[in-house]
């Protein structure tokens, strides 16, 4: 039993981790970006590149992954969101659905098809507790999540960006009239949104490994986290990510392992019916 | 006058043998394969053997001369691209086609196939792809229902395991291979203390390991794609679980041994198509070095049964000409062709591989056991 929460914990924080990602862009453009399963999978591939091909230092390739998804995510918010922005929303969601698919086969083709493992930044024999073996890098995992959950919540709040990302957000045309940076806010959102995926990648590799199709299941699952959460809600992302990792894991053992996939699917529409906007859903949730 | 009718008799049969044997002047071939998609792997693998025979039979001057021409087409993961992949081999009228290893694509493209009377290729591993009836279709690779008799066998009878937990992929793979062990099993009179199953895309089979291995299990019988197994695998060291392990050849493929520690491979056993890692002939090790060397990926068994498959063609086509009746009949007559590590031989329902390889892990080191045969081959 203590097994299954610890298992299920980390790969609920890693579905957490993809729907802070989400989060980040909804909360600044209302869009959600179908294709952060696929950055996730970059991010994972670029941390590869650096330290097992490159041979580069654990903490270099690591920054410099996240220095390329930072550009990676401004990349993709001038080939998928400018050109469509202003445009019916589904229109943006159709294109990131497509774009994950490219980056799929970029990857593929940059990459091949091999499953490639990344070492774990940590090292050391698994803590055992009453036959529960907790491994150094789901610890880490634990833990990433926790800065990460802290510092998007301060940076939301308690920072300037945090309020302009909120202002773009409610009205971008108002937020341009009183001279906010709105480019440069939505900008930024996709810049850390894609690091978050990033981050998410670099944590998953040495555990799950990288290939190119690996985004497409974890990003859909970042979706139904957020959607159980309540789109644009930071505590709902967290607390839906370890929910449904829970939700997953213990399914598979006690009901059934055919239908764990069914399992997110199933407390979604659950949490639809019973809370259309989500466990902690906002306002803006309806425009989802 | 009989003797005069006699030489006309043997006249046009020579001149209908010539028609039938006359090549054009690049002899096509059709594959259709994953090379995108959760399969690209296997689809690549695959693909690498049949281009790798291609080229080296071109570079030696062809088939009698003629050169192969080899088109390829993705079929993605999906059964309906794979059947849109094959009408556009079929357009190309390939005087040979083949297909891959997912059962479910070649189910979606057997029909067309036999409209177009060509000779049908395929390394689909579910047993019932050679029992559709087609006589067009062969398979050149192990099947299923092999290795569902096989891995109980051997698990029950040489390792003495009575208490088998199973573990498959749910796909059309897995769970056609978990219903034909649990079969194989009864007949041992053996039941599986567990049946538990993982999702293509599934990454933590954590939940299943632990209910195979609270519920007692002595052993595991594992049926998987190179990159679950090694998930399944690593999760086992993880949380410590030691189970004798057996199963598809994923187990021993070196895409999934350079994702594990010596100590996550060591001591498990694989049974399932010809792996050429583990062979002691230094001809056969340089090949798969080529074929690594040049694709960036490590030749496997279908690599072996496709590189095989070409040569077999070629033999045939010597032989016969580009006459696709002719093919057709000699590929369901051939007998003991000496691919690169067994010989294949064709049954009555099309299957041409009756031998398959025993392995077993040492360190991430792969080592043959032994050849185990079909029963009544």
């Amino acid at each position: 039993m203590g097994q299954l929460v610890v298992n299920g914990l980390a790969l609920g924080s890693i579905y957490a981790l993809v729907a802070l990602g989400l989060l980040l862009i909804f909360n600044t453009v209302q869009i959600v970006n179908f294709a952060q399963g696929q950055l996730l999978m970059l991010g994972a591939f670029i941390g590869i590149s650096g330290a097992v091909t490159h041979e580069l230092p654990m903490a270099l390739a690591w920054a410099s992954t996240m220095l390329a998804m930072a550009l990676i995510g401004i990349v993709f918010m001038v080939l998928v969101y400018f050109p469509l922005r202003g445009r019916p929303p589904f229109l943006v969601i159709l294109t990131t659905i497509a774009m994950g698919i490219v980056l799929e086969n970029i990857a593929l083709i940059i990459w091949g098809p091999l499953p490639v493992s990344l070492p774990s930044p940590v090292r050391g024999p698994p803590l055992r507790f009453s036959g529960v073996v907790i491994s150094m890098h789901q610890l880490f995992i634990f833990c990433t999540l926790a800065v990460i959950l802290l510092l998007q919540y301060l940076m939301l709040t308690k920072t300037r960006f945090g309020i302009l990302m909120q202002a773009t957000a409610q009205d971008l045309h108002t937020a341009r009239l009183v001279g906010i940076p709105v480019n440069r806010t939505i900008a930024v959102a996709f810049a850390f949104g894609a690091i978050l995926s990033g981050i998410a990648g670099l944590l998953v590799a040495p555990i799950f490994l990288a290939e190119p199709t690996m985004g497409g299941s974890l990003g859909l699952k970042g979706f139904v986290v957020s959607v159980i959460g309540g789109f644009g809600n930071l505590p709902g992302a967290v607390i839906g990510g370890l929910f449904l990792g829970l939700i997953e894991t213990f399914g598979a053992r006690y009901i059934s392992s055919n239908f764990r996939d069914a399992y997110a699917f199933i407390v979604m529409i659950a949490v639809l019916v019973a809370w259309p906007r989500g466990l902690f859903g906002e306002k803006s949730s309806e425009k989802v | 006058m009989t003797g005069a009718a006699l030489l006309c008799l043997i006249g046009f049969t020579k001149t209908a043998s010539a028609d039938a044997a006359a090549c054009p002047a690049t002899i096509p071939f059709g594959l259709t394969t994953p090379l995108t998609g959760n399969l690209a792997l296997l689809g690549t693998q695959a693909r690498n053997g049949a281009e790798f025979a291609v080229d080296e039979i071109n570079a030696a001057g062809g088939i009698s001369g003629k050169k192969i021409t080899l088109t390829t087409e993705d079929t993605g993961a999906s059964s309906t691209d794979a059947l849109n992949a094959m009408n556009r081999i079929i357009e190309g009228k390939p005087l040979v086609i083949m297909s891959s290893m997912i059962s479910p694509h070649v189910f979606a493209q057997t029909e067309s196939v036999n409209k177009a009377e060509t000779p049908f290729i395929v390394g689909a591993t579910n047993a019932k792809v050679t029992a559709q009836g087609s006589k067009w279709l062969f398979r050149t690779h192990a099947h299923d229902g092999q290795l569902a008799d096989l891995i109980p066998e051997y698990l029950v009878k040489s390792l003495k395991k009575t208490k088998p937990g199973i573990l498959v992929v749910a796909d059309d793979y897995g769970l056609g291979a978990s219903k034909g062990i649990q079969a194989a099993l009864a007949k041992l009179n053996v039941t599986p203390v567990a049946m538990a199953s993982y999702a293509p895309s599934d990454k933590d089979m954590s939940a299943q390991l632990l209910e195979i291995k609270d519920k007692g299990a002595d052993s595991l019988i594992l049926f998987g794609r190179p990159s679950d197994i090694t998930l399944v695998l690593k999760q086992m060291g993880d949380l410590g679980i030691k189970l004798t392990t057996i199963g598809n050849t994923s187990i021993v493929a070196q895409t999934t041994l350079n994702n594990l520690s010596a100590a996550e491979a060591d001591g498990n056993y694989a049974i399932g198509g010809m792996i050429p890692q583990t062979s002691s002939d230094p001809k056969i090790l340089d090949w798969a070095k080529r074929v690594q060397d040049k694709y960036k990926v490590p030749a496997d068994n279908f690599t072996v049964s496709y590189y095989d498959s070409i040569y077999m063609l070629k033999s045939i086509i010597e032989k016969v000409g580009c006459d696709k009746p002719a093919i057709r009949d000699a590929l369901a007559t051939t007998k003991d062709f000496k691919g690169m590590l067994i010989s294949y031989q064709a049954d009555a329902n099309g299957d041409l591989t009756h031998t398959l390889g025993i392995y077993r892990n040492k360190g991430k080191t792969p080592e043959f056991t032994g050849p185990i045969k079909e029963s009544g081959f």
